[in-house]
C-alpha cells in the first residue's frame, strides 16, 4: 500500500469534505461516472445520508436488510440529535452488519468500495464508515483439475483468497497458523497472503519471503506466476524453484514441513517456498497409501523422468554412433525400419518430437468439443501415415510415445515442462557426439541443479548435500513410524514431528 | 566480459568443428554376420555375409530377394581385402555384429595364426563371435548356402553349434579369445568345430533351396578339427568329438547308449556332467587324473529289464561308466599316439599343479605327451527312469 503513494494525485489523498454533495461529486468524478456505482440517499430527520457501493461486488439483499432497513427505521423514530451523535448511534446501535470501520480519506474510501464494502457518508461530517457487505461471485470448491488422486481429499483451492485460507485453516486448527497479508500491484491492488506455522517455519525464511514480496513494484498481479517470477532465486534457471499446488492437503503437508505458502487472490494455485527438486516428484497420494507401494511408485517416477529426458537422445546416439550396443536381431529389425527413411535419425527424432509438442499444445488450448478431431488427426498422421509413407520409422514413433507417456508421469506440472524443453538440446548433442554427448549434457544438467538454491536451501537436498536422515522421504518413502523428524535444512529448530508409536503390549516399534 | 564471450564462442566453434565425427546412420551400414577367410594361392579371399534388413523384417512383404548377400574380395592381406570390398559392396561392411568366422580348409592346413591377427586386433570386431572351420569346402562355399527357418545362415551356424554343444556334445563353440588363447601356448594344440556341406552346392545358393521341404544343400557340423602348430591336422570322429567334450567339461547334456544284459539297448540321457582334470608329479613323472561325475536318467528302454531293482540300477551305472571310460581312453590314444598334440590343456593342469617341476619338463613336452599316463575315473549316478516304470516290453510277461 505504501507503494501506491507514488502515483497518487491530490484528490486521491485528500480528507473527506463535510459537504455530502461535494464528496459525492468528487467520487463520481474520480470513478469516471462508471455506471456500476450505486449511490443511495436517505434522509434521517434533518440529515442526509448517502450509501455508496459497487454493483456486483456487494450483496444487495444484505444491504437492503441490514443497512437500508435499519436506517429507515431509525429515520422513522425522528430523533433530534446533532450529526456526530447520529454517527455514533448508527455505528453502535443500528447497523446489523458484522464489521464497521471509519473512513476519513478518499484513498481508504476508494479501496473500501472497490473491495466490495459499502460506505456510508453523512452530510455535515468529514468522515464516514464502511460496512462489510462483500459478496463476490465465487466458484464452489471443486475437485482439483491438475492433481487428481484416487485416494485423498477431493477439494481444491478456488479463486477467492478467503476461501483458500479457510481451506487451510480447516486442515490445521492451530493458533500457530499465522497469516500475513500484503497488497501488491499499484493498479490491481491484489491481496496476497503469506501462510506459515509459527514455530515450525524458519523465521529467517519468513522474513526473506516478506522482504522479497515488499520489493515487488508492479502495476498488476493477476496470477501467482507473476509473483513466482519476481521472488524466485534462480531467475535464469529453467528448473522451477517454487512449488505450486491447488490441493489444500498438499499445502498443509508442506506447511507442516516448515515451508511457507503464498496465496494470491484470483488464482487457485498456491505457491510454496522453498521448493526442493524432490517435491516435484512426490505426490500427495504417496502419503495416503502403503509406504511400500509409494516407494515403488516413486522409483517408477524417477525412472520415468529419466526416460522422458533421455529416451530420444539415447535412441539417436545408439543408432548413429554405437550400433554395436544393440543385440543383433534388434539392430537388424531397426535397420529394416530405417531402410528408405530419408532423414538422419536426429532429424527424424526432432520432427516427431516437435510434431508431438504441437499436438499436445493444440490439444491443451482448443475448445473441448473439437478435442477428438485433433486426437484422431494426431494419431493417424503421426502414428500411422508417417510410418506408412516412410517419413519416419516405427521405432521412432514408439520412442516418442514412450517419452510422451513418461512426461505425463509427473505429479507436478512445472518440472514436466522443464524436461520437455531439455529433451531437445540433449537430442542435438546426442546427434553430434553420441553417448558421450548425452553424458556431457546430463552432467551439465546435474551441475546446474547442484548450483541452484531456493530461499537458501540447496535445490537437490537431501541428495546433494547428502543428508542420511532425510532419505526417509526422498527417493523412497519409509513407513510412517520412521517419519519422525522434519527435513533438516528447512527448519532447524523444531525438528521432531512425532514420537514412537507404542502399541498395546507396550513395546516400542 | 569480452574475454568470456570470446571463450564461449570458441567453445561453440569446437563443438561444431568436431561434430558428428564417426557418425553412421543405420541405413548406411552393411551388417556383416559372417566372415569367411580362404587362401587362394598367395592371396586371401575374403567372403562376407551381409544382411539385407528389409528382407529379414517381419513387417514388409517378401520381395523374393535373398535375405543375405555375400561379397568376395581378394587381397594380399585380410584388411586390404576387406577395404577393397567397398568397390563391390553397396555400403561399408560393419563388423561389430559378426556372429561367426569360417576359416577355409586350405587356409587351416597352411596355418591360421596370421589370419586371426586382424580380427583379434581391430577395434571394430567384438570378441564374442565363434570361429569354425569349413571341412572339405571353402569358407566361401559355406557362406553361400541359404538355410531355411533361420533366414540368416550365420545365425543357423551359431545356433546349431550351440545347441549341439548343449544337447549332443560333438561340437564345441570356440570364440576368438579362446582360440587365440589356445594358439598362444606352444605346448598345446587347438580344436575348432568343423562344418561341412551336404548336397548340391550350386543349388544351395539359390532361393529355391529354402523353398523346398527337404533342402537340396545343407550345412552340418562334422566334428572337431585338431590343430597342431596352427595347422589343421585331422578331423576327429563323432565319438571322439564327444569324448573330447567330456574331457573339456563342455557337456551339458547328451545321449549314452549301453547294451542290455541280454539283447537290446538302453538309452541314457546325461543331465549333468562334471570333469576335473588334475595334474600330479610322481617322482618327477607327470601324471593326469581325470574325474568325471555324471548324473543321468533312463530315457529309452529297448529290452526286458526290471528297472525297479537296485541291482539293475547298479548294472546301468556301471555299464555307462565303462562305456564312457572306454571311449575316452580310445580317444586319448588317438590324440596321444596319432596326432601327438595336447588339445585338452593337460600342460596347463601340470603347470598349475607344480610350476617348478613343469618348467623342467616343459621343453620335452612333445615327447612326454604321447607317453603321458592318464587315469580316468567315471562315476555315474542314475536319477530317474522317466514317466514310465518298467518298459512296455515287460508287461505281457508279467501277466503270464
Amino acid at each position: 500500500m505504501s507503494l501506491s503513494n507514488n502515483t497518487n494525485t491530490s484528490p486521491f489523498h485528500e480528507v473527506l469534505n463535510e459537504s455530502l454533495e461535494k464528496n459525492l461529486k468528487i467520487i463520481d468524478h474520480t470513478l469516471g461516472h462508471s455506471n456500476d456505482i450505486m449511490v443511495r440517499k436517505i434522509t434521517v430527520g434533518h440529515h442526509t445520508l448517502a450509501m455508496i457501493a459497487i454493483d456486483g461486488l456487494v450483496d444487495k439483499t444484505m444491504i437492503a436488510d441490514a443497512v437500508i432497513d435499519k436506517l429507515m427505521m431509525y429515520s422513522e423514530e425522528e430523533h433530534e440529535f446533532d450529526i456526530s451523535t447520529i454517527h455514533q448511534h448508527i455505528r453502535n446501535s443500528f447497523l446489523t452488519v458484522g464489521d464497521i470501520a471509519n473512513v476519513e480519506y478518499f484513498t481508504a474510501l476508494y479501496q473500501a468500495i472497490l473491495n466490495g464494502e459499502t460506505v456510508i457518508l453523512l452530510d455535515g461530517l468529514a468522515s464516514g464508515f464502511t460496512t462489510n457487505t462483500k459478496h463476490a461471485r465465487d466458484r464452489a470448491v471443486t475437485e482439483p483439475s491438475t492433481e487428481s488422486v484416487i485416494r485423498g481429499p477431493k477439494e481444491a483451492f478456488t479463486e477467492t483468497l478467503r476461501t483458500n485460507t479457510a481451506l487451510i485453516r480447516r486442515k490445521i486448527k492451530s493458533p500457530n497458523l499465522w497469516i500475513k497479508s500484503r497488497v501488491i500491484g499499484d493498479v490491481t491492488q491484489t491481496d496476497v497472503a503469506i501462510v506459515y506455522i509459527n514455530g515450525i517455519a524458519n523465521d529467517k525464511i519468513v522474513a526473506e519471503v516478506l522482504a522479497r514480496l515488499d520489493r515487488i513494484d508492479t502495476d498488476s498481479i493477476l496470477e501467482s506466476g507473476y509473483i513466482e517470477d519476481y521472488i524466485q532465486d534462480a531467475k535464469t534457471s529453467i528448473f522451477p524453484t517454487i512449488y505450486n499446488s491447488e490441493r489444500p492437503d498438499v499445502i498443509a503437508g508442506e506447511l507442516l514441513e516448515g515451508k511457507i505458502a503464498i496465496i494470491v487472490d484470483g488464482t487457485p494455485f498456491v505457491l510454496v517456498v522453498p521448493a526442493l527438486f524432490t517435491s516435484f516428484l512426490q505426490s500427495a497420494e504417496d502419503y495416503y497409501q502403503h509406504w511400500f507401494i509409494s516407494s515403488l511408485i516413486r522409483i517408477l517416477r524417477f525412472f520415468g523422468i529419466s526416460l522422458a529426458l533421455v529416451a530420444p537422445s539415447l535412441y539417436v546416439a545408439i543408432t548413429t554412433f554405437h550400433q554395436e550396443m544393440l543385440p543383433t536381431p534388434m539392430l537388424i529389425s531397426i535397420a529394416a525400419q530405417r531402410e528408405g527413411v530419408p532423414f538422419p535419425a536426429v532429424v527424424e527424432a526432432l520432427i516427431m518430437e516437435v510434431a508431438f509438442e504441437i499436438l499436445r499444445e493444440a490439444g491443451l488450448r482448443m475448445p473441448r468439443t473439437i478435442g477428438p478431431a485433433v486426437s484422431i488427426v494426431g494419431t493417424l498422421v503421426i502414428g500411422q501415415a508417417a510410418v506408412d509413407a516412410g517419413v519416419v520409422s516405427a521405432v521412432m514413433v514408439i520412442i516418442v510415445a514412450l517419452t510422451a507417456i513418461c512426461s505425463f508421469l509427473f505429479p507436478a506440472y512445472g518440472l514436466s515442462n522443464t524436461i520437455r524443453v531439455l529433451r531437445f538440446p540433449l537430442m542435438i548433442v546426442a546427434a553430434m557426439f553420441g553417448l558421450f554427448g548425452v553424458m556431457f549434457g546430463i552432467m551439465l544438467i546435474i551441475l546446474h541443479l547442484c548450483s541452484i538454491r531456493t530461499f537458501g536451501i540447496p535445490y537437490l537436498s537431501p541428495f546433494a548435500p547428502f543428508i542420511l536422515k532425510d532419505q526417509k522421504d526422498a527417493f523412497l518413502l519409509f513407513p510412517r513410524r520412521w517419519l519422525r523428524t522434519r527435513p533438516r535444512l528447512i527448519n532447524q529448530k523444531n525438528m521432531v514431528r512425532a514420537h514412537a508409536y507404542i502399541n498395546r503390549k507396550g513395546r516400542k516399534e | 566480459m569480452a574475454k568470456v564471450k570470446g571463450i564461449g564462442l570458441l567453445c561453440i566453434l569446437t563443438l561444431l568443428l568436431s561434430g558428428c565425427w564417426s557418425k553412421r546412420e543405420l541405413n548406411e551400414l552393411a551388417i556383416v554376420v559372417a566372415l569367411g577367410i580362404d587362401k587362394v594361392e598367395d592371396h586371401y579371399e575374403i567372403t562376407v555375409q551381409i544382411v539385407d534388413p528389409s528382407e529379414i523384417s517381419v513387417r514388409q512383404v517378401s520381395t523374393q530377394r535373398a535375405p543375405v548377400i555375400t561379397y568376395h574380395a581378394q587381397g594380399e592381406t585380410i584388411f586390404e581385402a576387406i577395404r577393397k570390398m567397398t568397390t563391390v559392396a553397396a555400403r561399408k561392411p560393419y563388423f561389430s555384429h559378426l556372429q561367426v568366422v569360417v576359416l577355409g580348409e586350405d587356409l587351416a592346413k597352411e596355418g591360421i595364426d596370421e589370419s586371426l591377427d586382424l580380427i583379434a586386433r581391430d577395434h571394430e570386431f567384438r570378441n564374442d563371435f565363434d570361429v569354425i572351420m569349413s571341412y572339405e569346402a571353402t569358407a566361401k562355399e559355406v557362406l553361400n548356402i541359404l538355410t531355411p527357418i533361420e533366414k540368416i545362415p550365420a545365425n543357423k551356424m551359431v545356433n546349431s553349434l550351440r545347441t549341439s554343444e548343449k544337447a549332443w556334445g560333438s561340437t564345441i563353440a570356440v570364440n576368438i579369445d579362446e582360440l587365440v588363447d589356445m594358439l598362444h601356448k606352444e605346448e598345446r594344440g587347438a580344436i575348432l568345430t568343423a562344418i561341412e556341406i551336404h548336397g548340391d552346392r550350386k543349388l544351395g545358393m539359390d532361393q529355391t533351396n529354402v523353398q523346398r521341404v527337404k533342402t537340396s544343400a545343407w550345412l552340418q557340423y562334422a566334428g572337431l578339427a585338431v590343430f597342431k602348430d596352427n595347422q589343421f591336422v585331422g578331423l576327429l570322429s563323432e565319438e571322439d568329438s564327444k569324448s573330447i567334450s567330456f574331457l573339456n567339461d563342455t557337456i551339458k547334456s547328451t545321449v549314452e547308449r549301453i547294451a542290455c544284459p541280454e539283447k537290446g539297448t538302453l538309452s541314457m540321457e546325461i543331465t549333468q556332467s562334471h570333469t576335473k582334470i588334475k595334474g600330479t608329479f610322481e617322482r618327477g613323472a607327470p601324471k593326469i587324473d581325470v574325474q568325471i561325475n555324471i548324473i543321468q536318467n533312463v530315457d529309452e528302454v529297448g529290452c526286458t529289464i526290471n528297472l525297479m531293482e537296485s541291482a539293475t540300477m547298479d548294472y546301468i551305472n556301471q555299464k555307462t561308466a565303462q562305456g564312457i571310460q572306454k571311449r575316452i581312453e580310445k580317444t586319448l590314444e588317438t590324440i596321444q599316439q596319432y596326432y601327438q598334440v595336447d588339445i585338452l590343456g593337460f600342460c596347463d593342469a601340470l603347470h598349475r599343479a607344480d610350476a617348478k617341476q613343469w618348467k623342467k619338463i616343459k621343453g620335452d613336452w612333445p615327447t612326454i605327451f604321447p607317453e603321458l599316463q592318464v587315469n580316468i575315473d567315471v562315476k555315474v549316478k542314475t536319477q530317474g527312469v522317466g514317466t514310465l516304470q518298467n518298459s512296455l516290453l515287460n508287461m505281457p510277461k508279467e501277466e503270464e
